[in-house]
């Protein structure tokens, strides 16, 4: 029982840390129909920089801050030079260019910060909590909480303010969000700085959480948002949230609990396909 | 008294709440050119959709020559000679005027696993294809890749390629959008050739003057359900389609 | 020919193969396909048991290679071609992975240790190698090349390029959308099957890892940069992609960059490829043309 709530918090931690990657990649989609593939590559950016301000300044938040400035910088330009002037052509257009980012920006990560494992030795200042006689460990607190409050924040601004009513009409229908004489251009350009701060800071998590900063670190984070989305609903961020949650717990009980003998990221994949089989919207899409 | 050849009772599509069609009914004898009328949102590309097998009816029936057709796949209902044109216009953008006409030509061959592998670029197709281009007007722009035409243009091509499927049945789509007045009359009196050539001809139209000199029968929709049908002269006084289309207080205006 | 060469040439050849299959499905059919790789490994694997485990040669086991791997690219195609395009990008990308997957983890296809002992093609009693294999691959070439052409000519390729156009208004004058896009899979994978089993007998050792999702991403590039959809795209995309890591060798650390920024410029300034229609490329050549004529 012990053995089952220890593996059942790990998977929310988990499931928390999918949410935050691929809530990005939700929001991004849902807005520009784009498969934003790149987005593991702020991601990968987030978590370096987010080391590289930690060792210069020593604050973790300035690290947090700073990183999520360069990611947010970041995630526009790709947004306005790359995806909008592609538009026009067919889907799998920008999205090669996208996979062309992630694999750039792979090299350029090994090629500047060396191809080894870099350690986060960072303390998150949050207590150890002592839960149904199971301890859970301050990184994990610090998930938690962190998630909460992005996922608050997001959804404070996506439901209570106009910035958020205009980002919903233009997922909806942008030609008609930009008749009702919303700069549709413009949230697009909002969406992608919030995708890509929330990037950056499940970089800094994932960084501290395992504490491994490497080149390749966002590529099974990638296309596991990928079939996360899928199973959630494409463009759901809630279904993203949803979806990842589950995915989390499924894969930690699974591999830790049950000791089934399956490659462990195999399990996203074949929970994509099985929901496909079932309901091909995905668990909070529309049809 | 002959059997008609398209037959629709109690026709209805609900999307969640919105009833798009609701218990439509009406007839199509062979050789008879009907105007599917109404002010926009009255559902009437929805009953054309329904018609050629892109929506399924939430309930109600259509039949073709006695035969159910409405459960089956759009590329099924064509099979049965039902050809159609598209509001917003579908051209095969990046073939030319000829090919697409050829492609619909090969509506013959599209079921069979084994005439798929036989050759299109033929003198026979080139020919067939060049003659429906004759009739719409487009034979000298044969060449010509599709999507640089412009709308008049388009709009001829999808009637061409619908003439090259429906054998039995044409449903046009506000064809005579957009069209230039010399480009409406020559429409026109196409039309008339192919009733005479046998074939049955529903068309949406907002047109009215062309709606009301073309059409043998009109059929008058509003928010989905069906106001009147009957001869143009008929539906013309009608006051209750003339409200329709002109609200309330437009009456006074009307003609 | 220098020994160094004929392997580049033979890669390249094979690639060829596997990236037209990759067109007719992409190109012909406009459906998306980021798992190509896995049917290219389907292939492979299929190969090396049929002449490992059972001793077949590999001129008899060949069609059965081609069957297993277009049957298996069907039975995926059924429920991936239900969804939608965004949709397809991702189930592809998925069926990579659980095919490496499968691979990496069963016994039977040799686990993680791959399948080695792979024998030579035989010609009789000739055993090819070298400068002999590379003309056996130039023929499938060709062969595919002209089952490619004669696809564009026939019905079933103007059905295709209808769908790929305009799904609704190839439906309306009969084109079936699911049967031609899974005719279409069919095809693909079936060559890419055909440029497996070339492959297993060329390396005669293979492992899972050859398989994976990068290999998908690079055929697509080999047809985008060529030209999607058009009859020389796939080998003028195979020679680049195959060329450019050796052409960029001297600069051994910053190779897979160089390539992977040209991939993007190229992507971002023209994505109809060198052989597409508006291309720079052919824009140069017509304007060489007419200066010629004056």
């Amino acid at each position: 029982m012990q053995l089952f709530i220890e593996q059942l918090l790990n998977g929310i931690a988990t499931g928390s840390i999918y949410s935050l990657i691929t809530l990005g990649l939700a929001l991004v989609y849902g807005i520009m129909r784009i498969l934003h593939i790149a987005h593991a590559a702020i991601f990968t950016i987030g978590a370096y920089m987010g080391l590289l301000f930690f060792n210069l300044t020593g604050s973790l938040l300035a690290a947090i801050a700073g990183s999520m400035v360069v990611c947010a910088l970041l995630g526009v330009l790709i947004e306005r030079f790359i995806y909008f002037p592609l538009l026009k052509h067919p889907p799998f257009v920008p999205l090669i260019a996208s996979i062309a980012i992630l694999l750039s920006v792979e090299e350029l990560a090994r090629l500047i910060a060396g191809p080894q494992i870099l350690t986060f030795p960072a303390l998150l200042p949050f207590p150890a909590l002592h839960v149904v006689g199971v301890t859970i460990n301050s990184t994990i607190t610090a998930v938690y909480c962190i998630t909460a409050l992005v996922l608050v924040l997001l959804w404070a601004i996506t439901t209570k303010t106009e910035l958020g009513l205009a980002m919903r009409a233009a997922s909806q229908d942008r030609a008609i969000a930009d008749a009702m004489g919303i700069n549709s251009h413009l949230i697009i350009s909002i969406t992608f700085v919030i995708g890509s701060a929330i990037a950056a800071i499940a970089g800094i998590l994932v960084g501290i959480y395992f504490n491994q900063v490497y080149p390749t670190m966002g590529a099974i984070p990638a296309y596991k948002a990928l079939a996360i989305i899928v199973v959630g609903g494409m463009g759901s961020a809630p279904g993203a949230v949803v979806a990842s949650m589950l995915l989390g717990m499924a894969e930690t009980l699974l591999i830790g609990y049950a000791n089934i003998p399956l490659p462990r990221d195999a399990v996203a994949f074949i929970a994509m396909i099985g929901v496909l089989m079932w309901r091909s919207e995905g668990i909070m899409g529309s049809r | 008294m002959k059997r008609p050849l398209l037959e629709i009772s109690s026709l209805s599509k609900y999307f969640g709440g919105l009833k798009a069609v609701d218990d439509v009914s009406f007839n199509i004898r062979k050789g008879e050119i009907i105007g599917l009328l109404g002010p926009n949102g009255a559902g009437k590309t929805v009953c054309f959709n329904l018609i050629s097998g892109v929506y399924k009816p939430t309930s109600g029936q259509i039949s073709l020559d006695a035969r159910r057709i409405d459960s089956l796949s759009p590329q099924t209902i064509a099979n049965l000679g039902i050809g159609r044109t598209f509001q917003i216009v579908k051209p095969f953008a990046n073939l030319t005027v000829m090919e697409n006409v050829i492609a619909a030509r090969g509506i013959a061959r599209y079921q069979s696993m084994v005439k798929i592998w036989s050759g299109w670029k033929t003198p026979t197709e080139r020919s067939g294809a060049i003659n429906l281009l004759e009739k719409v007007g487009l034979a000298e722009l044969a060449e010509r890749r599709a999507g640089l035409l412009p709308l008049g243009n388009l709009r001829r091509l999808e009637i061409a390629r619908a003439l090259a499927v429906g054998k039995k049945l044409l449903l046009l789509d506000e064809s005579f959008s957009g069209l230039r007045p010399e480009e409406i009359s020559h429409l026109e009196a196409l039309i008339r050739t192919i009733r005479e050539d046998g074939l049955t001809v529903l068309l949406i139209e907002h047109n009215m003057r062309v709606a009301m000199g073309l059409c043998d029968r009109l059929v008058v929709l509003d928010h989905g359900s069906k106001l009147t049908e009957g001869l143009p002269a008929e539906v013309r006084a009608n006051e209750s389609v003339i409200e329709a289309y002109l609200g309330r207080k437009g009456s006074a205006y009307a003609a | 020919m220098n020994g160094y060469l004929v392997t580049i040439a033979t890669i390249i050849a094979i690639n060829a193969i596997v990236a037209s299959g990759l067109n007719v499905i992409v190109g012909f059919a406009g459906q998306i396909s980021l798992g190509h790789a896995a049917f290219f490994g389907i292939g492979a694997y299929t190969a090396a048991l049929l002449a490992t485990k059972a001793g077949l040669s590999f001129w008899v086991a060949l069609p059965g290679v081609i069957a297993i791997t277009a049957a298996i690219g069907l039975l995926l195609g059924i429920p991936s071609l239900r969804v939608r395009d965004d949709f397809l990008a991702i189930t592809t990308i998925g069926i990579n992975f659980i095919v490496e997957a499968i691979f990496n983890n069963f016994e039977f296809f040799g686990g993680a240790l791959g399948i080695s002992g792979i024998p030579r093609v035989a010609l009789f009693t000739l055993k090819l190698r070298g400068t002999e294999f590379l003309y056996l691959c130039l023929f499938f070439l060709a062969l595919v090349m002209i089952i490619n052409w004669w696809l564009t000519r026939a019905w079933a390729g103007l059905a295709c390029f209808a769908m790929r156009e305009e799904e609704a208004a190839a439906a309306s004058v009969g084109i079936s959308p699911v049967k031609f896009k899974l005719l279409a899979f069919v095809i693909g994978t079936g060559m890419a099957g055909l440029g497996g089993a070339l492959y297993a007998h060329f390396m005669r050792f293979i492992s899972a890892s050859d398989f994976s999702f990068p290999l998908s991403v690079s055929l697509l590039c080999m047809i985008v940069v060529g030209g999607i959809g058009t009859l020389w795209g796939p080998i003028l995309g195979a020679i680049i992609i195959g060329i450019l890591p050796e052409v960029f060798r001297p600069l051994i650390n910053y190779r897979i960059l160089f390539y992977t920024t040209l991939l993007l410029l190229m992507i971002r300034f023209q994505p109809g490829g060198i052989l597409g229609e508006n291309s720079a490329a052919r824009r140069l050549f017509a304007k060489t043309l007419r200066r010629g004529k004056s």
